[in-house]
């Protein structure tokens, strides 16, 4: 196995566990708060969940600067300057802010599940679409776009979770 | 570039990257109302070896490799900002990195011996916030210079 393939498993392992961690944490988050109580044992799950999902965002990190090294070593550079590559860094950077802001709990939670569920989903978009004709400022924009309704997908699903149910 | 100068580079990112890591990892539980000191003075002194370690990798890179075999490269390349700005940036202000990762890990320690300290906590906080800053921004910056080769 030569190094890059042992590179290139490790950053599909880092966006499997972070991807996959994003959306089990969202659907227990959903299921587990649909009476308004959030167990120790709810807890524990999700807390186990945000583990797996920073595990992933770890080996992402860590693959992603190996990759770079690999190409800044071997002369082939042009992938740092692409307008997908600088916005998958600024999406992984939204990534970390908003950990941050949801444990500060200066971020809503409501806002806070929408960016991280969202940003995982666009890294792994960005990923499999690698080169693009669009603009680093048009990627971001779609990311705007995709943040807003993934929360009002979220909130509508809550809201007919939380709605009685008719007997 | 010749293997030892590689190892070098690949030393400089790889530890910088793991150490600014360590720094998001202490940030979050600091964050915390009650966070486990040992680990997060732990984290703390490992992030300094580290950026030690990424500081003295990249000086001698820097003084023996880039001056005379990159930054005419890139001087003479579509992005001259990438060597005026942007390293000539990250340089210096990747200088007081060390002393800012220094000065967590010491208050890692007071706070390890002082838990109820709530002031101390926030204020560690904030200046790991403020190093996780200017690691990053010296990151997206080494990217940069790479790319303009």
């Amino acid at each position: 196995m030569t190094l890059i393939e042992l590179l290139v498993i490790m950053h599909v392992v880092g966006t499997v566990l972070g991807v996959g961690a994003a959306t089990f944490a969202e659907i227990y988050y959903t299921r587990f708060n649909s009476d308004d109580i959030v167990t120790d044992d709810e807890r524990k799950t999700l807390a186990t969940a945000y583990t797996v999902m920073r595990t992933g965002l770890f080996l992402l990190a860590i693959s992603g600067f190996a990759f770079l090294l690999y190409f800044r070593l071997t002369e082939h550079v042009g992938i740092l300057t692409s307008p997908s590559f600088w916005a998958k860094m600024t999406i992984v950077g939204v990534l970390v802010g908003n950990a941050l802001m949801l444990q500060a709990r200066i971020m809503p939670l409501a806002v806070g599940a929408a960016v991280s569920l969202t940003s995982w989903y666009a890294a792994l978009v960005l990923g499999v679409i690698g080169k693009t004709s669009a603009t680093y400022a048009e990627i971001l924009i779609y990311y705007a776009v995709a943040i807003v309704l993934v929360g009002v997908s979220l909130r509508l699903i809550r809201a007919y979770l939380h709605a009685p149910k008719k007997i | 570039m010749t293997t030892p100068l590689a190892v070098l580079l690949v030393v400089h990112v790889l530890s910088g990257v793991v150490a600014i890591g360590m720094h998001n990892v202490a940030l979050m539980h600091l964050l915390k109302k009650a966070p486990d000191y040992l680990f997060v003075s732990r984290l703390a002194w490992s992030a300094l070896v580290l950026l030690v370690l990424s500081w003295a990798t990249s000086a001698y890179y820097y003084v023996s490799y880039y001056g005379v075999a990159v930054k005419p490269r890139i001087l003479a390349g579509d992005t001259p900002a990438a060597h005026i700005f942007f390293m000539e940036t990250k340089e210096h202000i990747f200088l007081i990195l060390p002393f800012l990762a220094l000065s967590i890990a010491l208050c890692t320690v007071y706070l390890r011996s002082h838990q109820d300290d709530d002031s101390l906590r926030k204020s560690t906080a904030f200046l790991t916030l403020v190093a996780l800053a200017v690691g990053a921004a010296t990151a997206a910056s080494g990217i940069l210079v790479s790319g303009a080769i």
